[in-house]
């Protein structure tokens, strides 16, 4: 039981206990802006009835290098630690996907994920995601943890839409097809 | 000579700004009159910090009026830098006149305008563009900045409605149908919401394409609800929502509302009814039970919308007394808590609807939820539901005790403590599920500490704290609140540690700083080197530099892109951030401590009189985030927030307002600065000002202080107010004679500015060569200096009974207060300086035949500088015994309850030494710090 609607400018002020969490980056001003003044139908919040924040989604919808084919791409999301198992992560992207579709004719969406973030691949394995390529060293600026090669590289991750019937962004050895970051 | 300009360019990027201007200064020797280069040469001045010689140069370009495209880009980023922002739309404005057929020069100008919000200019502009470009934006940049218009405070009513039917008539007559994209259908919908055109409105939303944008866009079908639901459509609303739910699975609580506002909705608009009424609305309500029980019951676990439902449908009922059924509301609380009491929200779920339970219901509710807490507890889910059982309990507590509320934090940290064992296996990122207990048990000992005034409370809760962050490494919350505790008790380095692990970045200063840097003088060590707040002060502060940079840059991207229903929130988002009443409590709070630190010049003091007169004239907005600090108190209690502030004081409006005017006060009667002076010098625009009170004149403003502002205050930094008004009023008129005559201090400071760059200052007509004035920073006066009277007697005292303050106080366990006594009476003392500055130079003494001023002023100075000596020394000498075996042995006996509980005594001892080592340093600092001011200040 949530509201879900646009994500605003001012809720900056107000996402300190989602972004306090140490999986949540706090970006700079301009980063939000610049979503907002773009793709503002691709950000999303779901807020608690007192108005407390959830969660959100921020996403964006481009072509990739010379292909030809649109597609969406959820660059952030996240639910503050309260919230979480209630199926509003879910909600959030279920509604990403339905825009990236309708407005924008994407073929498929896609993120990006840590390897090592067990939780979220498995939550968007749930949810029809399937792993594109393996990205080496694409968080690379935190270091090598103690996790190893799975802290820094990334899952490319797509979920085919409506216009990709015969499946294109899906691949069975996604996982194998490993790439330097452009 | 590309070539050339090329590197002044390459430079310019590198940040080499000497390379550039040496650069530069070798062009113009050649092409003295190349202004693309001075242009450059402005820009690397300006980013050198040599704003005096800049100026020459920019105001040079600007008065030829450029139109080269590279030229005016680079006047961009100078008039940027120098904060002028209005000499960017006269360039643009000049330059469009030129050049009248260049669509981007018109583009700029209106950007420009909408900049500085002008936006009456800039719907003229954008009006224009349309007739000439031809291009369809603009009529939505002209449909735009009319309803910006409308909507700026200082419009008239009358003359908003005249603007948005304006913007109607614009937008329906424009050719293409609204609704090629989004914003432009959201546009048209706000006129329409805002006219209360409801029929135009639903052909609009009913058509196939409003249909289409408004499933697709959340920010349209907000509008769209808000329509229907102004138009009293609330049935039709309702069947909308009950469709979206059942047919689309739309979980929106939003939707949920809806339905529930159909079903009770005309109970409010007929207080009376009749016998068919009544059954028609029962049958509503039963309807309506039925609906959400049956989705409650298909949803199951997944979703817990329709559960909710229910609760807050029982709640109107209750409410218009409708419901047959006396314990309808408590029954459904309990299905829900049954149901989704392992959710870590159950307890934000269902706290709005406890306080309607009355009667019988009371005791059966507790009794229900005492059943969830005396269980063993076997795994998460009953760990889950057994916190929220404790904090609903907690929050309906009726009355609080000593020896209950004892008892419960006993009873948090056993359990706490027992389920620890359930998150054992989470990673290190996670949080763990039993975290919840400790704050209530810290919650519960901060209460203690407020009922009894027994400090050893907050160590428990301290030290618990501490334990359970060595097991949920990520656990903000127990962060957050010890950085309040560790203020309190006066251990301001264990604070910095928590609030830096936190790692607070970007916008996030501007809501969450006022957690470290709220009254930080208090522990600032700035005085003996420590710069440790000042950097902080500096380091939050650079959102709002941020914020002029991207935030302007973003509203123009939003216009190009067509962004429209972004554009008025990032106005007021900017708006937000640049008059932010914490970015000026931080600029107040960073002064103080600057103050104890840098010379006390007359170069200082005007430089901050200008700020503290902006931040005055500003009407401020507050970002401030409290709610982020979990409450888990009782509803007949404070909330944690208001327990845990700094002296239990709220810093806010009212103290910033008295303590500009206090430092406001006292620099003007320093400097030399008149209006009319400032007028002159003033580099950048003058910053808007909103506040309402800017139109009373300033010296009336500062002559008073209102009640509703000293709430805010604590006694003694009222009785620090007392004492500065007294020393400005005793010292008025001699500053007033003494302060050199505007033309005489113009005079100076063009002098200056000649000698710095080689050019006159701009609009400063110097007085010819060997007229009547001096140039020594003094006149001849007409009149007869005021007669020197002593000082009021309260002035010396002031000194005397700070130091009697402080000793009362210094005996308290947390140094906290004796520090703020301190503080206060070290920040008097600078005060003294400020305001007798002036009166330390002898010739101007002698020239104001002043002298037997400065014989007054010594015994003040005097009491000042004995005060310190005593105070300084006694916190060195308290410092002596922090820090020690015996300290820790008391916060360690004190901690017994938890220890008792099985918390490790070695670990308590460590946060004992933590909390004693931090104490020692901040009063040892402090007090040699006070040392040293007192060896400067005596020269
Ligand atoms: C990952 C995250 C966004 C999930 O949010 P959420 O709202 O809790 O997720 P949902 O409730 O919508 O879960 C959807 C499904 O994902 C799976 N899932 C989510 N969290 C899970 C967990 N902790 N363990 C196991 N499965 C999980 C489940 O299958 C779940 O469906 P179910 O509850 O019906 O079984 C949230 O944990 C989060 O914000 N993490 C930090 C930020 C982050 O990692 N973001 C992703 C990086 S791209």
């Amino acid at each position: 039981m949530s509201v879900l609607r646009p994500l605003h400018v001012d809720d900056l002020f107000r996402f300190n206990n989602i972004n306090l969490d140490v999986w949540t980056e706090t970006y700079d001003l301009g980063f939000y802006l610049q979503y907002l003044a773009t793709w503002p139908d691709l950000c999303y919040v779901q807020a608690a009835p007192s108005g407390r924040l959830m969660g959100y989604v921020m996403g964006n919808a481009g072509r990739e290098g010379t292909s030809s084919d649109w597609h969406g791409h959820v660059t952030a999301l996240t639910i503050a630690p309260e919230y979480r198992r209630l199926g509003l992560a879910r909600s959030l992207t279920t509604l990403l996907e339905l825009v990236a579709d309708a407005v924008y004719t994407g073929a498929f969406v896609d993120l990006f994920v840590r390897c090592q973030n067990q939780v979220a691949i498995d939550m968007y394995e749930g949810m029809g995601y399937s792993v594109w390529r393996r990205i080496r060293e694409y968080y690379g600026s935190l270091g090598r943890g103690r996790e190893g090669r799975d802290e820094e590289d990334a899952f490319d991750m797509r979920k085919p839409l409506s216009r990709d019937p015969s499946r294109h962004s899906v691949r069975s050895n996604g996982r194998d097809v490993i790439v330097d970051q452009a | 000579m590309e070539r050339q300009i090329r590197a002044v360019y390459d430079a310019l990027d590198n940040g080499s700004n000497k390379t550039a201007i040496a650069a530069c200064q070798k062009i113009l020797k050649k092409q003295p009159k190349h202004e693309l280069t001075k242009t450059l040469l402005a820009l690397a001045l300006v980013r050198s910090q040599k704003v005096e010689e800049a100026l020459s140069h920019c105001d040079e370009v600007l008065a030829a009026k450029p139109t080269n495209d590279a030229v005016l880009t680079a006047m961009i980023h100078v008039l940027r830098g120098l904060g002028r922002q209005k000499d960017i739309v006269s360039m643009f404005e000049e330059a469009s006149k030129q050049i009248p057929d260049s669509e981007e020069l018109a583009t700029q100008t209106f950007l420009a305008n909408i900049r500085v919000q002008n936006f009456k200019a800039a719907q003229q502009i954008a009006g224009r563009m349309h007739k000439q470009f031809q291009e369809d934006r603009y009529i939505y940049w002209h449909v735009l900045s009319a309803i910006l218009q409308a909507s700026e405070p200082s419009t008239s009513s009358d003359m908003r409605v005249l603007l948005f039917k304006l913007a109607h008539r614009l937008i329906t007559a424009s050719p293409t149908p609204p609704y090629v994209n989004a914003d432009r259908f959201h546009l048209h919908l706000v006129i329409l919401r805002e006219l209360g055109l409801f029929d135009e409105a639903r052909t609009l939303l009913e058509s196939e394409v409003g249909k289409s944008i408004c499933a697709a866009s959340l920010a349209c079908n907000e509008v769209r609800r808000d329509i229907w639901r102004a138009h009293g459509l609330f049935e039709e609303e309702g069947q909308k929502a009950e469709a979206r739910i059942t047919q689309q699975n739309d979980r929106n609580w939003l939707e949920f509302l809806s339905v529930i506002d159909a079903a009770l909705l005309q109970v409010e608009s007929k207080p009376e009814p009749d016998e068919a009424e009544k059954a028609d609305r029962s049958a509503r309500l039963t309807k309506t039970r039925q609906l959400f029980t049956k989705l409650a019951e298909d949803d199951g676990l997944k979703d817990r919308s329709a559960a909710l439902a229910l609760v807050e449908l029982e709640k109107r009922a209750n409410f218009y007394d409708l419901s047959s059924d006396p314990h309808g509301l408590i029954d459904v609380m309990k299905h829900y808590f049954e149901l989704f009491g392992d959710k870590a929200c159950c307890f934000e779920d269902l706290k709005p609807y406890v306080s309607l339970l009355e009667g019988d219901d009371l005791p059966q509710w507790t009794a229900f939820l005492q059943s969830s807490i005396d269980v063993s507890i076997d795994n998460s889910n009953v760990l889950r539901k057994l916190i929220n059982a404790q904090k609903l309990l907690r929050y309906n507590t009726p009355e609080l005790t000593l020896p209950e509320e004892s008892a419960r934090a006993t009873q948090y940290t056993q359990q706490y403590l027992e389920s620890l064992i359930h998150g054992s296996g989470l990673p290190a990122t996670e949080l763990q599920p039993a975290d919840d207990l400790a704050i209530l048990a810290a919650s519960s000992f901060i209460s203690i500490w407020q009922l009894s005034n027994d400090e050893k409370h907050l160590y428990n809760a301290a030290a618990l704290l501490e334990f359970a962050l060595t097991k949920s490494k990520q656990a903000f919350q127990m962060r957050l609140l010890l950085v309040r505790i560790y203020r309190l008790l006066g251990a301001p380095s264990a604070a910095l540690d928590h609030y830096r692990a936190m790692q607070i970045k970007q916008v996030q200063h501007d809501t969450l700083s006022h957690f470290l840097i709220s009254r930080s003088s208090t522990f600032s060590l700035a005085a003996s080197g420590d710069l440790t707040y000042h950097t902080e002060c500096i380091e939050s502060s650079q959102i709002y530099i941020s914020n002029l940079q991207d935030t302007g840059e973003y509203i123009a991207r939003a216009f190009t892109g067509e962004k429209y229903s972004q554009i008025p929130e990032f106005i007021l988002f900017e708006d937000r951030l640049e008059y932010s009443l914490q970015r000026d409590l931080v600029k107040v709070e960073d002064l103080r401590i600057r103050l104890t630190h840098e010379p006390i010049s007359s170069d200082l003091i005007d430089m901050e009189l200008i700020e503290l007169k902006f931040s005055l004239d500003r009407l401020h907005y507050d970002n401030r985030d409290f709610d982020i600090l979990a409450n888990y108190q009782p509803r007949i209690s404070a909330s944690t927030n208001d327990q845990t502030l700094l002296f239990g004081k709220p810093e806010g409006r009212g103290w910033l307002t008295t303590f500009l005017k206090i430092y406001t006060r006292a620099f003007q009667q320093a400097s030399d600065l008149d209006d009319t002076v400032e007028e002159k010098l003033l580099i950048g625009d003058r910053p808007k000002q909103s506040s309402p009170d800017a139109k009373i004149p300033l010296k009336d403003r500062l002559h008073h202080h209102l009640e509703k502002d000293l709430v805010e205050l604590t006694t003694d930094e009222l009785s620090f107010l007392k004492y500065c008004s007294t020393l400005a009023d005793w010292l008025e008129p001699y500053h007033d004679y003494a302060r050199p005559p505007p033309a005489v201090v113009l005079a100076e400071a063009a002098k200056l500015t000649q000698a710095k760059t080689g050019q006159p200052l701009k609009g400063v007509d110097l007085p010819p060569k060997n007229g009547t004035a001096a140039t020594n920073g003094s006149s001849k006066k007409d009149e007869e200096p005021p007669a020197v009277v002593a000082p009021p007697t309260d002035l010396a005292q002031f000194f005397d009974d700070m130091k009697a303050r402080f000793e009362a106080v210094k005996a308290e366990p947390s140094p906290t207060m004796a520090l703020h006594v301190a503080s206060l009476t070290q920040e008097a003392c600078l005060f003294f300086l400020v305001e007798s500055l002036r009166f330390k130079n002898p010739s101007a003494v002698k020239t104001n035949k002043l002298g037997a001023l400065t014989q007054q002023l010594k015994p003040i100075r005097t009491a000042a500088l004995n005060a310190l000596r005593d105070i300084s020394a006694s916190l060195i000498k308290l410092a002596e015994t922090e820090g020690t075996a015996e300290r820790r042995k008391i916060f360690v006996d004190g901690c017994s309850p938890i220890i008792n509980s099985n918390i490790d005594h070695d670990f308590v001892l460590n946060v004992a030494k933590k909390v004693t080592d931090s104490r020692k340093k901040v009063l040892d600092g402090y007090g040699k710090g006070m040392a040293r001011l007192i060896t400067t200040s005596s020269k």
